[in-house]
Order: structure tokens, then sequence, then C-alpha cells
């Protein structure tokens, strides 16, 4: 990476900005930009996504709007080595997408063996009850990589894009107080 | 993958691994006119590539990592691990407590675990000199409550914050001496190295040199003695010569998938205590038919960690938890006895007063990974503002079964991948719960509107062990340089080394152990390189 290509990385990086392709083209923008420009999804097939913005908007109200299943389909797209995920760092296996494929595939079978729907069909009440579920590892007959881990790494993505970011810190009140400032908020 | 391999030329020292302790190794030889490599398997990381984010700070830490990983507690591996030129180290949180006289006796003194083979005082001069040579801010009078004098440290200590200073009120009404802690972080411009700027951002790097990774230390200075950083190169082989009694160099794969033989003179194994008993049990031969120095059968045993137990705590102030540093604000060892706690065994070191930021897994919402939905929202808000903890680190006794070792699975160079098990017993468990129930006393008596705890999970830190040092070939693998006992030319570096763990943070002794080793290899040159 030469000095220019460096300084524009960073700048993009404290803004939250990724690389999406539209058009044939990669663009750097934000996942909820992403999200909002209906930008195909790379890896992700859209029961997948939509699932994924069910879980988030469950785990942290706004996570849809932000972009959650944009972030993470760009995430599981890249190589291990470029990948930001928090699953990376708590020793889930490369690629990624296994895990995201293993863990959306027992949330829509145990919410379909609960209550007869997939997870995003459920209403609100039934999300937050599953949800609470999940995390104690107490969904029977759960299917997929340990119920705990799916929960603990779904909500820190869901906190990556709410909160993780420069607009993120703003929207909590606080400053970011990056090393290099960038030059524009997204 | 290539099936040809380029024989490189042979130079005096080939290490596998540029973090810490490889860093140290290299600026010691390579200034004493030694031709250095340093090979290591990811990215030449640069200081400007240290985003402040907790997202893009992953970027520096191992991705799948060639571990399995077992046991009811497995191994800190993904999140203090490291990838790439400069290591761990790269996001290291830079606290620098010393191990104390008694973590060097306690086979002697209560008939647990191992000696060192060497003592306190051995290591103290090195402890020193690294104070000064990598820069380090504190009180070095003060922490004489509980150590033996030494030199005063090159920085006096780094500012405080509100964040931790509403934790004393609480300390001291439970007889708990605090001082001022010691952390590898400019207090004031140190060698041509900028004073911090207290944004917190230390543990996904620091891009401005004012925190002493590798980079701008030992590294830095190796590679301006001339040393040759080989990075995306993947050490898989040391080799040896017929007689098995002698290293002559390593195999290693680049990015490319080509296969390369360095030859020479020296090998350094400074892989971390994960990586370099794997590298060791790949390197047997007829002469090593069970693993290169490994006639003890101990390469890979004893793997250690500490535990942490952390206390939380809301305020009404604003107490700004995401200013300061990721090191803490002050620190004691008043419950550094190995027998402080009744019922427990081991050393507890407190540290206080670190910086929390909004995500990542020291974020402030996993101090409530039970909160979801508007709930985690609004403790957000509040805990922004209002949020604070301290953590005590406990000693783990090492055990024989806690360990690594090969696997059939193999990764893309055939080398195969490790087992890493490491289990907890009743000892840590009660450890960790004396110094639960002793931070809700201390929480209560502070100002704190709530204090809580997760005991949900024992969290492991820092990797020990697994290489560790002792007087001959029949208790340990290596000597107190580092030296395997069966191949002298042959050394291992870093916390994979220590016979035990002590509490306090292991980089600081690593630093003063692979300054002493080199020294000495430096020293003692034409005897050990031949």
């Amino acid at each position: 990476m030469d000095a220019l290509e460096r300084r524009v990385f960073l700048k993009g990086a404290t803004m939250g900005l990724l690389a999406f392709t539209v058009g044939g083209a990669e663009i750097l923008m934000t996942p909820g930009e992403a999200r909002a420009r209906a930008v195909p999804f790379r890896t992700l097939n859209a029961d997948e996504a939509e699932t994924l913005q069910a879980l988030g908007e469950t785990l942290l109200p706004g996570a849809r709007e932000a972009g959650v299943a944009h972030f993470i389909d760009q995430q599981v797209s890249v190589t291990p080595g470029e990948a930001l995920l928090e699953a990376r760092i708590v020793n889930v296996k490369p690629p990624y997408i296994n895990f995201y494929r293993a863990a959306i595939a027992g949330i829509d079978k145990a919410a379909t063996a609960r209550s007869g729907k997939r997870f995003a069909a459920l209403n609100a009440t039934e999300q937050h009850d599953f949800i609470d579920a999940l995390r104690q590892n107490k969904i029977e007959g759960w299917q997929g990589p340990p119920a705990g881990q799916v929960y603990f790494v779904l909500r820190s993505d869901t906190v990556d894009v709410m909160y993780g970011t420069m607009e993120g810190y703003e929207s909590l009140g606080v400053p970011y107080m990056a090393h290099i400032e960038p030059d524009k908020r997204w | 993958m290539a099936t040809q391999q380029k024989v490189e030329e042979k130079v005096d020292v080939v290490i596998a691994g540029a973090g810490a302790s490889g860093g140290t190794f290299a600026a010691v030889l390579a200034k004493a006119g030694k031709k250095v490599v340093l090979i290591d398997h990811g990215p030449d990381w640069q200081a400007s590539d240290l985003i402040s984010s907790d997202t893009w700070g992953r970027r520096i830490k191992p991705a799948g990592p060639p571990f399995i990983l077992e046991g009811k507690q497995v191994a800190p591996i993904g999140y203090h691990g490291g990838w790439g030129v400069g290591g761990a180290a790269l996001h290291w949180f830079a606290n620098v407590p010393r191990l104390l006289p008694n973590d060097f006796k306690i086979k002697s003194e209560h008939n647990r675990a191992h000696d060192w083979p060497i003592a306190y005082e051995d290591v103290a001069p090195w402890y020193d000199k690294v104070a000064h040579d990598i820069g380090i801010s504190g009180d070095a009078k003060a922490e004489e409550l509980w150590r033996p004098a030494g030199r005063d440290y090159p920085m006096p200590p780094m500012k405080t914050f509100k964040n931790g200073e509403v934790w004393l009120k609480g300390f001291a009404a439970n007889n708990i001496r605090m001082v001022p802690a010691a952390v590898a972080m400019n207090s004031t411009d140190f060698k041509g190295r900028p004073a911090c700027i207290y944004d917190g951002w230390c543990h996904v790097g620091c891009p401005i040199g004012a925190l002493a990774n590798p980079l701008v230390t030992y590294l830095g200075e190796a590679r301006a003695a001339g040393a040759e950083v080989r990075a995306w190169s993947t050490v898989t082989r040391v080799l040896t010569d017929a007689s098995g009694k002698k290293a002559t160099g390593v195999e290693y794969f680049d990015r490319d998938g080509e296969k390369h033989i360095q030859p020479a003179s020296v090998v350094i194994c400074a892989s971390w205590a994960a990586q370099n008993p794997r590298l060791l049990l790949n390197s047997s031969t007829d002469k090593h038919p069970n693993g290169l120095a490994n006639s003890s059968g101990l390469v890979g045993k004893f793997i250690m960690t500490h535990i942490t137990a952390v206390t939380n705590a809301m305020f009404d102030d604003d107490l700004e938890p995401a200013r300061g540093t990721i090191g803490g604000q002050f620190m004691s060892y008043e419950r550094y006895s190995k027998t402080a706690h009744k019922g427990a065994f081991g050393s507890t070191l407190f540290a206080v007063g670190a910086a929390a930021k909004v995500s990542g897994l020291t974020g402030i919402h996993n101090s409530r990974p039970d909160l979801f939905g508007a709930e985690l929202a609004t403790f957000m808000k509040r805990a922004v503002r209002g949020y604070t903890r301290y953590t005590a680190a406990c000693e783990e006794q090492p055990k024989i079964e806690n360990r690594v070792e090969l696997v059939s699975q193999k990764d893309e160079f055939g080398m195969p991948l490790a087992r890493i098990t490491h289990n907890y017993d009743d000892n840590e468990m009660a450890l960790w719960t004396a110094n639960l129930d002793e931070g809700m006393k201390i929480g209560r008596a502070t100002d704190a509107k709530e204090v809580w705890q997760v005991r949900t999970a024992m969290p492991a830190i820092h990797l020990m062990g697994g290489t560790i040092m002792g007087t001959n070939a029949g208790n340990s693998v290596v000597n107190s340089f580092g030296q395997a006992h069966e191949v002298p030319n042959l050394y291992v570096a870093g916390p994979g080394i220590f016979p035990t763990s002590g509490a306090s943070n292991p980089t600081y002794t690593l630093f003063a152990l692979s300054l002493r080793a080199a020294e000495n290899l430096a020293s003692n040159w034409s005897t050990i390189a031949g």
C-alpha cells in the first residue's frame, strides 16, 4: 500500500467505510449507505440477509437501517486476513461465512420449530424472547454453532455497526478522539 | 505448492517471529555486527497502519490461527495473539509490573509448581535496562513497598483521570495501597518519541509511538542496525545436523508457497508460547523422534495463563471512561503473596483505570453481556459517562495437562495444526472467587451507584509456558537464557520459557529475559555459535 492509498484508507477506516461493489466497481461507503442504495449482497442470499437484519434490529434498535446485513455480507466476502469481524478474535474458524450460515440456519430452524415461522417473521416480542433464550443456551433442540457464541458474535457485529464508528460515538454523545481525524463525517 | 526449495545465503542468526522477544534478540545481535534475519508469517505493519478503531484493530490479530482450542477455559489466542511484524506487542496494553522475588521460588517456599533456575536478582538489572531502553513511566520508589530497590524509571508517572481515581477510596477502605502504574508509555517525550495524548486507543496499536511497541523500540533498532525482516513467510521446521546436537537453520514458506531453507549459525524461536512448541514438535528427526529438544517430553507442556477478576461500577459523575490509556493508572501488589487469600494459592495484581471504549472485546457493552435491544441502548448512553472497572489478575499454577500438541490436520504448508488444551482447577476457581468477593467490597466502598461482576466464565489472558526453563533436560526444555538443553545453538524466546506465571503481565519480563539472553549470546558467540 503506498502512502496515498494508506492515507485514503485511514480516513475511510475511522468513518466506517467499506468497499462495496456497485455496477462492477468498488465504491467506499458505509454499510448504511450500501443498504439505502440497495447494493446487492455478494455472498448472503435474500433469506439470510433478511434474518440477519431482523436479528440485528432485535439486538440493537436501528441496526437494520445502519446496514448490519451489508456489513456482515461485505466482511464474509473478503479474505479472512482482511476481515474485521469479532468472529476473527473469538476463535471462529474461517471462512467466516460458514459460521454465519450455520448460525442463521440454526436460528431459522429453531424459530420455525418454536413458532412455525422464520425469525424475521416473528413479532417483536417473540424475537426478543427468542434472543433471550439463545443467549442463555435455552433453545430446545438447537442445531448450529454454540448458541452463546452466536449471540456474542452477532451482538458484537451489531455494536460495531451502531457504535464502533465516529458517527456511533457521536450518537452516544462522546468524542471519538482518533489519532488521524477524518475530514468528513458520514 | 512448489516442490522446489530455494536455499538462502547463510546468516549468523535466523529468528522465527518478529515480535517483542524476536525484536529484542535482533537488536542486540545486529548491533553486535551479526547478520540477522527475522521471518514473520504476517504483514510488515507500519505505524501508520494502526488505525484508531476497535473494528479495524482486529486486522493486526490472527485470522484463523492454526490452533484447535479445547478445555473448559480455552487458551487466549485470538484476542491476545499477534499477526504480522510487531507480533502481539503491536497491540499490547503496556502494563509493566515486574515479577517479584516470591515468583522465582514457589517450589522451595511452598512445595508447589517449579522454582526458576534464576532468582529475582538475576533479572532485576535487565528490568532496569529495559525500562531505559524502551521507556517506562511510573514511580519505582513507590513500588519498593513490595520489591527490592532498583533504578528509577526514566519518566514520571502518567496523568490520571477520574475513571481511575474514583477507585482509590474503595481500595483505601480495604487497606490496599495503590501506587502509580508502571507502563511502557511516554508521560514525556522520550528518545524522539512523543508523549502520550491519552486518547485511549492503545489496544489497537499506537501510531504515534508514545507506546513502546516493537516497531519503535527494539525491532526498529534492529532494522536500523541492518537486520532484515521477511514478512508473509512462515517457518515450518527448525533444521538440525546429523548429530542432532546443532541447529543448522530453518525451513520456511513464502507468500507464494515457495519453500526456502535459511541456514544460520544460531536459530531463535520467537513465535509466542503457542507456536514455538508447535514448531519444535514439527521439527522431529531420528535423533529427536518426539520433537526437537524434547527428550524430557515437556515441549508443549505447562501452558499457563492469568485469570482476570473484573469489577465494574457505574457512577453518576461523568468519568469520561474512553479517556486515558488502556494501561492502568494505578496498580498494587498488596495481594501478591502466594497465600494472600485464605483457601486459595497464588498471587494477585491489581490494575486500575484502563480506558473503556464503546465497542470491541473490552468494550463497555461487554460489561453487561446479558443486555440487548432497547435495554442495551439505554445502558450504553449511561455507561459512556459513568462506567469504570478495575482488574485483578490472578496467577495460574502450572499443570502438565495444559498443553500444546500436534494433530493430524494440516495447514496450507503441510504443517500439522496444534491442539491447545487448557483448564483451570479448583484452586484457580477459589482465587478468582476470592478476588471477585473482595472486588465487591472495594466497589461498594467507593461512591459508585452500582457495582457488578460477570461471573459466568473465568476469563483467561496472557499465554505462557509450553517450553519452560529449568536446570536440566530432565525437568525443562531450555535454560534461563532460553537455550535448548539438547541443542545449544537453538533458543526459545518469549513467555513460553516462564516456568511459573506470577500474576504480573508477562511482556516486561519477556523483554528482560530476552535482553539478558541476547547479551549473553553476543558475549559468548564463538562458543555457542561454533
